[in-house]
């Protein structure tokens, strides 16, 4: 059905919109010489229906879009159907001008209508016309609205994954395990214990305010890994040791927050927690040509099966994609004694 | 009141920070002591062995052995407390007849409220769990990837793919890997039951096959039939086990 018969108010406007010109067209007829209470008794019922006719005006519209179709296709439709609607325009009045010449107190003689026929048919033609061009622009309002729309719900699912995924990024038997260890020091070593919490702390309220910012310089991202691997180093003790190598030059570029987190945490849980006298986790930051890229390794345990990408590897991977599509890389890659993760993208420093 | 008798306890934690916490705690415990502290799985069975601790707190991710294969493995000689920051593995604990579970962090009377239960099942004289049981309350997830077999106070770890083939003998079983046999107190069925049965054919009563070894089934002098291994060595096929073979192959 035409969305005019959906909004009462539309339709009220719409009515009154063709009396109106229905007025208007009485007034050019009584210029013509015809008397005012004629012209108006003629022009007013048949504006109404001609009002309705035009709203045929939309199907010619949804028939011929204007984003797809050629020009003269849309002129030729348009120009087709004016005419066969200004046709049955002049139809209608003739007709309701025969039936009113047949009623009580009539006297409305065809013969006085006739010099005004060419004028008649060229406004209803005008008259179909502009309604096309109502119908042509709130179709492209309508769909312009539809994209905007489909847009900002685009917006709102990518933040909800980026919610999720931030969510699990912080495993909660890190917290659990963390605060074992500060149990443990507050008796053998009250100021190790202290340390502790300004590091969990510093590093909790930092992983939540990168949480909200789509980029983040790497630095800072490194700042972050540095720092997990810190709070990591006080339960494993000597079992975990960790090399850092970061190209100054790399450090500037901007990467989504907490992009290595799932990785370092990883290295811990999958790697050293499963050595009996642990190893060295290394971190390796590079920038060539424009592409920063940026290594995690972690020797593992030959005997623990390799199962498949679990779903920090997956978060990650995702993440670069949505983030860098093409241009984006993560390479995992089990070696005989060693895990090690690399991501390649491209490095921006600015972004809007 | 009478004074409880004395409580022998070894402590398995892989984190040094977290057998501090225990050690600390006990020490306010009256009639505690600390027999060992374990770094990891195969020093807690050898000290289970060698020791004969009343009662271990076990943490469950360890490095080479988890604590479940700890209980697995020595679970009948001591009672259990698991310690862990994992909730979630509570159930299949109190399945495996754990004591107690307590997760990190914990305080010193939750502890004690431990050794108050570990004392208590102690001085019942009850049962300790049977292996079978451990192996019910093992993870779901798939087929067993290794064989654990324990040779006094020693581990021996046996990747599945490097078994040749099992052997029922009375009370046991014994797995054959690299040209050495390892005893394990089983049943035959148990072992067939956590092992892939796209990999592992019972070819016979007592004996369950690696299907990788096999290269071909023939026919004895007095026309029983024999499976032979690509090493040469040549073990019964019965004729239920016949059928089973073919059914794969």
């Amino acid at each position: 059905m035409h969305p005019v018969f959906g909004q009462p108010g539309r339709l009220v406007a719409y009515v009154i919109g063709s009396m109106l010109v229905g007025l208007f067209l009485a007034g050019a007829l009584t210029r013509q010489g015809l008397q005012w209470v004629e012209a108006l008794t003629v022009m007013l019922p048949a504006s109404l229906v001609y009002a309705f006719v035009c709203l045929s005006a939309f199907y010619v519209c949804l028939a011929a879009p204007l984003r797809t179709s050629h020009v003269t296709r849309v002129l030729a439709s348009s120009g087709l159907a004016a005419a066969i609607a200004s046709t049955f325009w002049l139809l209608i009045v003739r007709v309701w001008y025969a039936v009113l010449d047949v009623m009580p107190g009539g006297g409305f003689d065809s013969v006085r209508l006739a010099p005004q026929i060419p004028f008649l048919f060229t406004a209803g033609v005008l008259l179909f016309l502009l309604s096309l061009a109502v119908h042509y622009v709130m179709l492209a309002f309508d769909a312009a609205r539809d994209a905007e729309r489909r847009q900002l719900h685009a917006e709102v699912l990518a933040r909800d994954a980026e919610l999720a995924a931030l969510r699990a990024q912080i495993d909660p038997h890190f917290l659990y395990n963390s605060l074992n260890s500060i149990n443990a020091l507050t008796s053998t070593d009250p100021a190790g214990a202290r340390r502790m919490c300004l590091m969990l702390g510093d590093f909790l309220r930092q992983t939540l305010s990168v949480g909200s910012q789509a980029w983040i310089p790497l630095a800072d991202e490194l700042a972050l890994a540095e720092r997990f691997l810190d709070i990591e180093q006080v339960r494993f003790g000597a079992r975990l040791r960790v090399e850092r190598r970061a190209d100054e030059a790399a450090c500037g570029c901007l990467v989504p927050p907490l992009l290595l987190q799932p990785l370092v945490e990883n290295a811990v849980t999958h790697g050293i927690a499963h050595l009996l006298d642990g190893g060295v986790v290394r971190l390796e930051v590079a920038r060539h040509n424009g592409i920063v890229s940026i290594a995690i390794e972690n020797p593992r345990d030959t005997e623990v099966r390799l199962t498949g990408p679990g779903l920090g590897l997956q978060n990650v991977r995702r993440r670069i994609a949505a983030q860098f599509g093409e241009q984006g890389r993560m390479d995992a890659r089990a070696g005989e004694q060693s895990f090690r993760v690399e991501l390649n993208v491209p490095c921006n420093t600015a972004h809007d | 009141m009478t004074e409880p008798s004395r409580l022998r306890v070894a402590l398995v934690d892989d984190e040094a920070l977290a057998r501090s916490v225990l050690r600390e705690y006990l020490t306010s415990i009256p009639q505690v002591e600390i027999v060992a502290e374990c770094s990891n799985g195969f020093e807690a069975v050898k000290a289970v062995t060698e020791l004969k601790p009343d009662l271990l707190l076990l943490d469950v991710q360890m490095p080479k052995l988890d604590g479940f294969e700890v209980l697995e493995l020595v679970g009948r000689e001591v009672a259990v407390v698991f310690v862990t920051a994992y909730d979630e593995f509570a159930l299949r604990a109190f399945e495996v007849h754990a004591v107690d579970y307590l997760v990190k962090p914990f305080s010193a009377e939750r502890l004690a409220a431990a050794i108050g239960r570990a004392r208590e099942r102690l001085g019942r004289g009850e049962r300790m769990p049977s292996p079978d049981l451990v192996q019910a309350a093992r993870p779901a997830h798939g087929y067993a990837v290794r064989v654990l077999v324990r040779d006094g106070s020693k581990v021996h770890v046996i990747p599945v793919h490097k078994i040749d083939y099992v052997q029922a003998q009375d009370d046991y079983v014994s797995f054959s890997s690299e040209g050495r046999e390892y005893l394990k107190d089983q049943r035959l069925s148990e072992v067939e039951a956590s092992l892939d049965p796209a990999k592992f054919v019972r070819i016979h009563r007592s004996y369950l096959l690696n299907l990788e070894r096999l290269t071909r089934v023939e026919l004895d002098a007095r026309e029983n039939r024999v499976a032979v291994l690509n090493d040469g060595r040549r073990l019964p096929v019965s004729r239920a086990g016949y059928a089973r073979l073919n059914a794969l192959l």
